[in-house]
């Protein structure tokens, strides 16, 4: 019966050759994604309340609970053992499966049976009393599945979603003796309710988790929808309670507080079908609550990953993760899975478990979005991957191309001979459509490789004339710095010159600070903070020539240098502040043209071209205002766009994610295209040079007919024309 | 409509949303007759909708959960009914409460109209007001269910497969 983890290349292998995964965990991330969304509305409208108001209370009940830890601690305690329960405080896994074993052997107990607990799970509880000789049976249909197949949870409240229905016809078939219709799920669901029943009846011993423990009453909530927990704390003589020492919430106000975001986050259910409260054993009975630390004391002292200690297991991260979709939670997770697992695992288990994943993560910030507790877990993720870089988890390559990325010099003479290259391979007529056709292994085969133009962005604006301003902006007459942004500067050129143009267009004069470079984001993003800084130090020595507004093409580099300077130079203050006089200067490219250097309504040429636009993700998730170019493009141009389905969710660049794991790229891109495509548009458009290079690569790949390109391309072809 | 039958509405849109049914039966001897129209066998009773019955099988004190497992209707009573949410919420501190609920194959839940409540937070508040009663208190709404299997939604899977609530006019008078 034992499931123990493989290493994550093993699972990542195994995801990534099931076919069966993708289509199926896409298919619950959409009907989640809308049952959930409508009952979040009801709940506001029905509280008032906006869900930001609802989550960031709930959260500072339990932030409150953290500051004051022990005392609650010792409420609950005290009034649980009034009530006749035996509350002991642990601090490791091991003494955890000690005390339960021990109080097992006293009492002559051979059969436990155990409601789903994902504390169990942590401290693999299953394999220790196997060991000795006390048999653990998993109640909950999904666990038991799990347990039948030597499986883990792949979901922190759909633990079998993963498994398909033969699989379960056969595991069922053979832990029953009998043979199972694969498609008739009801009579698999019924044999397994007689299964389990005899179970109940012989044994000696139920476990349940808690999702709270209510300090005023010394109570435990549980919340399930099969009535396994009911069961399981009403047969068995003793009960014991696995929980985190985090489950704690002051009062049942709050518990009440949990319940209105917890089902609803769940699994998208106004309320579950059995939500229980229990304090004390019934009478003749023992309760048994075990309150585990298992390094949640040391994620209270870090200060970057305290606030997940707000978690409630929801598994929401997980619902809105483009990655998850792809590969599942053995992938995309260790024991805890999702986004949160990216994080605890660090804690409850250790670094060299949670490094393994952290590469799929592709920093879009879904997750934060939905979490009902807002934890930050975007920025906590990247805190993680920064200690497992340090720690030496972290592919050799990638070290190596962030090194070579932090040299200007180097990257200068590197991408000189690729643009070389390029350009034999057209004469070669290996180039269609700026893109190079190359035999690829079949793992990269999704994307073309971009042609690399002979002169970068930076080269071109020196060798034009600028655009006639079309109207007066409030920034007319003023000297605008252009942050041209790495990778638009190499590949994606024209957006650049496009940039200056519409920027002109608006009566200010563009220009380009020599010494550019990169900001930071690649290296920030893989954990290794040395070389961002080295990296960001060059742009802000750069931007500091000038005092001018800085404008980007890049929303990516906006919020790097937004809210990742200020965490690179957060032990540095003369930097800080010099970090924070460039950032406050930085405009992204839509910020600007609705802003400062507003053009007006209708001021360019109408297409007739239908467009559709992708938000890059992380700024469209953070719920920034110059996201929207979708209204940008269609107010200056007169025109509508077509309807973007998940307009929002990330394309599968993710930065170095689509080149460590590219099956995790090729298969978000691929939803991503496919929402594209029913659009039927002409253009696709998107406001970072990145998503553009991949979408364009991909689309390319797969012949996809639409054209991608940066927002402001699409702009300035449509100034009018002024004879320049 | 008045504020008792508005409540009495939501909550049974409510549970109908739930999966589970909301009978006509408006008296104990109404609900007597439903239980014993669904099956031939004779219904078991809780020992709270015993005393209001007064006739039915009750769970064995001995053994109760084994005496009673998977008969085919039970009824039970609830303390208090949640507009909001169409949950019934069940006081049940020893084996010999829970059984009915937990084992029959269709339970009837019984609730005096005048416990009906507006919302889970009233739900909640009375039961912080009364110690006794959370000892094991359980809100539960509409049928057990599961959708482990490929996210099928399967009725019953271990506790009740139907569920059904009867509102009881006030029998005081």
């Amino acid at each position: 019966m034992s499931a123990s983890v493989q290493s994550f290349r093993e699972r990542y292998k195994r995801a990534v050759r099931d076919p069966d995964l993708k289509p199926r965990l896409l298919a619950f991330q959409r009907s989640w994604r809308h049952s959930r969304d409508a009952q979040i509305q009801r709940l506001e409208q029905r509280t008032e309340r906006p869900f930001e108001d609802l989550r960031q209370e709930f959260a500072a009940t339990k932030d409150r609970v953290r500051a004051s830890w022990d005392d609650y601690i010792s409420e609950f305690r005290s009034n649980a053992e009034a009530a006749g329960a035996t509350v002991v405080e642990l601090d490791s896994a091991a003494e955890a499966v000690e005390y339960i074993t021990s109080i097992c052997q006293s009492r002559g107990i051979d059969l436990v049976v155990k409601s789903k607990s994902m504390v169990s799970e942590e401290i693999d509880l299953n394999d220790a009393l196997e060991r000795r000789g006390i048999t653990a049976v998993e109640t909950d249909l999904g666990e038991w599945l799990l347990q039948l197949a030597e499986e883990r949870p792949s979901h922190l409240v759909m633990p079998a979603i993963h498994q398909k229905r033969q699989y379960v016809a056969q595991i069922l078939g053979g832990e029953l003796g009998t043979h199972f219709d694969p498609d008739d799920i009801p009579a698999m669901v019924a044999s397994a309710r007689d299964g389990l029943r005899k179970h109940y009846l012989q044994s000696g011993a139920g476990l349940t988790g808690a999702n709270a423990l209510v300090a005023e009453t010394g109570s435990i909530m549980v919340v399930t929808n099969e009535g396994n927990m009911r069961l399981a704390t009403s047969l068995p003589d003793v009960h014991f309670v696995t929980a985190g020492i985090e489950k704690i919430v002051p009062t049942w106000s709050d518990a009440h507080d949990q319940l209105q975001l917890l089902p609803r986050s769940a699994t998208a259910q106004q309320i579950s079908t059995y939500t229980t409260c229990m304090t004390g054993p019934q009478p003749g009975k023992e309760m048994h609550i075990i309150l585990l630390d298992n390094g949640r004391r040391d994620m209270h002292a870090d200060d970057g990953i305290a606030d997940a200690l707000r978690c409630i297991r929801c598994g929401a991260c997980a619902n809105v993760c483009p990655p998850y979709q792809v590969v599942g939670g053995h992938a995309f997770g260790h024991i805890y899975t999702g986004a949160i697992g990216l994080v605890n695992t660090t804690f409850h288990h250790s670094i060299e478990d949670a490094a393994g994943p952290q590469g799929l993560c592709v920093s879009c910030g879904a997750c934060e979005t939905v979490c009902p507790v807002a934890i930050p877990l975007q920025q906590q993720i990247l805190h993680v991957r920064r200690r497992a870089f340090d720690a030496g988890h972290s592919p050799r390559w990638e070290r190596l191309a962030l090194n070579i990325w932090s040299k200007p010099t180097v990257m200068r003479t590197a991408m000189g001979i690729a643009a070389l290259l390029s350009s034999a391979a057209r004469g070669l007529g290996l180039v269609q459509r700026a893109h190079v056709r190359l035999p690829l292994p079949s793992r990269l085969r999704w994307r073309s490789i971009p042609v690399i133009p002979l002169r970068s962005g930076q080269t071109l604006i020196a060798s034009r004339q600028p655009q006639t301003p079309i109207a007066s902006s409030p920034a007319a007459g003023l000297t605008v710095d252009l942050f041209v942004q790495c990778l638009a500067d190499r590949l994606m050129p024209q957006a650049v010159d496009a940039t200056a143009r519409l920027v002109e267009a608006g009566g200010a004069t563009v220009q380009v600070p020599g010494g550019q470079h990169c900001c930071g984001l690649p290296a920030f993003d893989a954990g290794d903070w040395d070389t961002s800084r080295i990296m960001a130090r060059q742009t802000i020595e750069s931007m500091e020539q000038h005092t001018h507004p800085i404008v980007t093409p890049a929303a990516s580099c906006v919020i790097a240098m937004q809210d990742h300077w200020p965490q690179l130079f957060a032990d540095d203050p003369d930097w800080l502040r010099r970090a924070q006089s460039v950032s406050d200067r930085i405009y992204d490219l839509a910020a600007w043209l609705d802003g400062p250097g507003r053009l007006p309504n209708n001021s360019l040429q109408p297409t007739s071209q239908l467009w559709a636009a992708h938000r890059f993700c992380q700024t469209a998730n953070r719920g920034a205002p110059e996201a929207r170019i979708d209204q940008l493009v269609a107010r200056l141009t007169d025109s509508e766009p077509a309807e973007l389905a998940e307009a929002d969710v990330c394309c599968g660049f993710g930065g170095l994610t689509s080149l460590a794991a590219p099956e995790v790229g090729a298969g978000i891109l691929q939803r991503k295209l496919d929402c594209v495509n029913a659009t039927e548009c002409d253009i696709l458009l998107t406001n970072n040079p990145g998503c553009a290079i991949h979408l364009n690569a991909g689309a390319h790949a797969w012949g996809d007919a639409h054209e991608t390109m940066h927002y402001a391309e699409f702009l300035a072809n449509l100034l009018p024309n002024d004879g320049a | 409509m008045t504020a008792s039958a508005d409540l009495a509405s939501r909550f049974a849109t409510a549970l109908s949303d739930a999966q589970g049914e909301i009978t006509d039966a408006s008296s104990w001897p109404e609900v007597w007759e439903l239980a014993t129209s669904l099956s031939s066998a004779t219904p078991v009773v809780s020992p709270d909708a015993f005393e209001q019955l007064r006739r039915g099988d009750r769970p064995d004190p001995a053994d109760p959960l084994r005496s009673i497992a998977d008969r085919a209707v039970g009824i039970t009573q609830a303390r208090l009914a949640i507009a909001e949410t169409g949950s019934v919420l069940l006081i049940e501190p020893s084996d010999v409460d829970r059984a009915v609920s937990l084992l029959t194959r269709h339970l009837i839940v019984a609730v005096d109209r005048s416990n009906l409540v507006a919302d889970l937070a009233e739900g909640f508040s009375w039961l912080a007001a009364q110690p006794q009663a959370a000892a094991y208190a359980t809100f539960v709404t509409g049928p057990s269910r599961t959708a482990d299997i490929e996210r099928s939604l399967t009725i019953g899977v271990q506790g009740p497969s139907r569920l059904s609530v009867a509102i009881i006019q006030d029998s005081s008078s």
